[in-house]
């Protein structure tokens, strides 16, 4: 089954909050995963990955901005990891990020393609000795190498991106892992009672007339 | 190419435009969804067909309405259902309906309709595809209906009285668009010319299911009277609209959508300012402003509610209407920026509801200077959701002060501030509003309070130094990343955030409700509640076949009895 792109986005938000991320992490997580999608990457595989990895773990985000990014426990979080590298991309002219023990770095894909869009410059991000550049056009690299974890991300501005690929307009998630974020996401909605239903929603009244 | 024009007067000041009481007495005006939609197929001469009707002796069936532009077709796809009156409900949690419907982005084949049939009539339990566009649904008035059904039966006309009363024969009860249930996304039809501006594909809808409601109260008047059954007199399908109920799930939208908010307010408020900053008003001007105010107390006048707040207001709005005859008897509203007098005076003189009617009015002679604005409602800045982390921490708590500083040092935690809580329920997954302190919903608490969170985020940057990019705040603070994203998307869209408590004890969700649905061009707002309200929609406008040879665009103001 296909899934519309904003479907993958609102159950991608609430997810990520039923993970208990922050809403604004859940919010970049939404447009990283529909990004990802509409490259023809399967995003809901990629944050479903990382969700498994990260729920309800603490301590993944980097420790400091300046220098290497690393994190306290070990591994670093890429929604917490991209959206600071976002946040950083006038960072990116003047040299490159390099991060360590990235859990699910292909996330780190939609923020590095939000620098740069704001950049107006192509962008590439090494892992496991292999590149993937993004530029304003979307995703330039066809394969996205899949690893759980990578020892040691480099992001620095690219010479040149070539062809963006084809958008896609809809997603096509594994079952499992579309059932994965569903029930994250399950996790954001309050059980209702009859009192509930009656003050939270509407009037009592009939609409039989 | 349009004209830039000259505004000598300003827009109104967010902190004046944005709250809620203002937003909750919105009226429709030249920039509304429907009004631009109609203008449209009348301008660019849209054809439309009925090429299937197939309803059995109980109403039960389906049929194909389709609309023809200069580039394509889209169609209607309905679904008639014969609905036990115990599973009549207008409520998002039903699970059945008198009509179903899609909007087929072009023109369906069998194979299309036989898929569709097996999914449109379960609504968010069925799944439809990206060759549709939106789905919905409608339930029957049931004392309007049988009356008519009836009435058309026995060889006469239903009681005009009757019809006036209610306003419509189905109401919608919700208009699925944008990728819900597996439709198409906004994007495949953003850059259409036809769409491009918000809700067409949902305004385009509800205007072809109002033909089929007309069709069927015909059919069904027939199937039972046989020969003696006559069809609806036209003047009288003309008054009927289609009603809408809408609910609280409505009411976060307009918070969940700063920058669409912001341009939808700011394209009216462009108007406004242009047409207050009209130095000398033509005669003609004059005289069609004065025409469409008398056509709209005759719409006012068959606006009625049960509601203790609505009849506070309407009552106002009478009242209002009064002074304003008074006003524009005694003035030329030719000289002297006549609009800008008008509008001064009023925001002086009159209610929150004068004001705003007004507001709306006084647009309607200047088309060449308003319309063209409709083109700028749609959100095409994709750039507006990334932070900019460079952005230091004095320019944050700047841009937050502009649109909260009034709420920077209220007290938060009490209960009277923030009475209320925003959440979504196992059950249906519709956003509701609990009150706090007596359920436990706290833990589930959507985003909807950005005047508390900026507060929360104003007092959190205190302790850092002013010159900090915030990207550093955002790593140690990323609570506060969903608010400082909302701060930069209003420097950037300054109309886009509510200048109110939305979790106050006394916040009242129907003004959220009326704001969006002023936007859409509805009337007759009738709440059930302080969170539900019933509307019509398309009330006096032309039906498809007659949209070409009618006025396509003041059909919303109705037309004076015993004159010309």
């Amino acid at each position: 089954m296909t899934y519309a792109l904003n479907e993958v986005e609102a159950t991608a938000k609430k997810a990520t909050r039923g993970a208990a991320y922050t809403w604004g992490l859940a919010e970049e997580a939404a447009k990283a995963t529909r990004w990802l999608c509409a490259q023809g990457v399967d995003g809901c595989a990629v944050l479903a990955g990382l969700l498994r990895a990260t729920d309800r773990a603490t301590d993944m985000a980097p420790m400091s901005l300046d220098g290497d990014w690393a994190s306290e426990s070990g591994q670093l979080c890429a929604l917490i990891s991209g959206a600071s590298l976002s946040d950083c991309a006038y960072r990116l002219p003047t040299g490159a990020i390099r991060m360590h023990n990235v859990v699910a770095p292909q996330l780190l894909l939609p923020f590095a393609a939000a620098a740069a869009r704001h950049l107006g410059h192509p962008i590439a991000i090494t892992w496991s000795g292999n590149t993937v550049i993004v530029s304003e056009a979307g995703l330039c690299t066809a394969d996205i190498p899949a690893i759980d974890v990578a020892d040691l991300v480099t992001v620095k501005t690219a010479d040149a991106s070539g062809q963006a690929v084809a958008q896609s307009t809809r997603a096509a998630p594994l079952a499992t892992d579309w059932a994965y974020l569903n029930e994250l996401a399950a996790r954001t909605y309050a059980p209702a009672t009859e009192e509930s239903r009656l003050k939270g929603a509407g009037s009592g009244l009939s609409d039989n007339d | 190419m349009e004209t830039v024009a000259q505004t000598t007067i300003p827009r109104r000041a967010p902190a004046t435009v944005m709250r809620l009481s203002r937003l909750g007495s919105l009226h429709q005006s030249r920039l509304s969804f429907m009004r631009i939609l109609t203008r449209r197929m009348a301008r660019e001469n849209w054809s439309f067909s009925r090429p299937v009707f197939e309803i059995d002796d109980k109403g039960v069936g389906h049929a194909v309405y389709s609309a023809t532009g200069p580039d394509r077709t889209y169609s209607l796809i309905a679904f008639a259902h014969d609905l036990p009156p115990d599973m009549r409900s207008d409520r998002v949690i039903a699970t059945a309906w008198d009509a179903t419907f899609t909007l087929f982005d072009g023109v369906p084949t069998q194979a299309d309709i036989d898929r569709l049939a097996k999914n449109v009539p379960y609504q968010e339990a069925g799944r439809v595809s990206e060759s549709e566009l939106s789905v919905s649904r409608a339930n029957r008035s049931v004392r309007l209906w049988e009356h008519f059904v009836d009435a058309l039966a026995a060889g006469h006309q239903p009681d005009v009285q009757k019809v006036a009363a209610v306003g419509y024969l189905m109401r919608t009860t919700a208009v699925y668009g944008s990728g819900k249930l597996g439709a198409a996304d906004r994007e495949k039809s953003a850059n259409r010319a036809e769409t491009l501006v918000p809700f067409q594909i949902e305004m385009l809808s509800v205007f072809l299911t109002r033909a089929f409601v007309r069709d069927l109260v015909n059919h069904m008047a027939k199937t039972k009277g046989g020969d003696a059954a006559v069809d609806l007199a036209p003047e009288i399908a003309l008054s009927l609209g289609i009603g809408n109920s809408t609910g609280l799930g409505m009411a976060p939208y307009i918070v969940n959508h700063p920058v669409l908010f912001n341009n939808w307010i700011v394209a009216r408020e462009e108007a406004i300012a242009r047409v207050r900053s009209v130095a000398t008003a033509t005669e003609k001007e004059t005289n069609l402003f004065r025409h469409v105010l008398r056509r709209s107390e005759t719409s006012i006048d068959r606006w009625t509610s049960e509601h203790p707040i609505q009849i506070g207001k309407l009552s106002d709005l009478q009242d209002d209407l009064v002074k304003i005859n008074a006003f524009v008897a005694a003035d030329d509203l030719i000289n002297d920026y006549p609009w800008n007098r008008l509008y001064t005076w009023a925001e002086k003189t009159l209610t929150e509801e004068g004001q705003e009617l007004i507001a709306s009015l006084m647009l309607e002679p200047y088309g060449d200077l308003v319309d063209g604005l409709a083109d700028c409602m749609a959100d095409f800045d994709t750039d507006a959701f990334r932070i900019d982390g460079a952005m230091t921490v004095k320019d944050v708590h700047a841009h937050l002060e502009q649109c909260f500083g009034w709420g920077f040092f209220k007290d938060w935690s009490a209960t009277e501030n923030c009475a209320r809580a925003w959440y979504v329920s196992e059950e249906k997954l519709e956003p509701r509003l609990a009150e706090r302190f007596e359920e436990p919903v706290a833990e589930f608490e959507q985003p909807l309070a950005p005047a508390r969170d900026a507060a929360h985020l104003h007092a959190a940057l205190q302790d850092w130094p002013s010159d900090t990019p915030v990207a550093e705040f955002l790593l140690k603070h990323p609570e506060h990343r969903h608010m400082v994203r909302r701060a930069q998307i209003n420097a950037r869209a300054p109309y886009g955030e509510i200048h109110d408590n939305t979790i106050s004890a006394d916040v009242l969700p129907i003004d959220m409700l009326r704001c969006k649905l002023a936007f859409f061009g509805a009337t007759r707002f009738d709440p059930r509640s302080d969170r539900w309200v019933r509307i019509s929609m398309y009330g006096g406008a032309p039906y498809p076949e007659d949209l070409a040879n009618s006025d396509a665009d003041r059909w919303v103001y109705p037309e004076l009895e015993g004159r010309s």
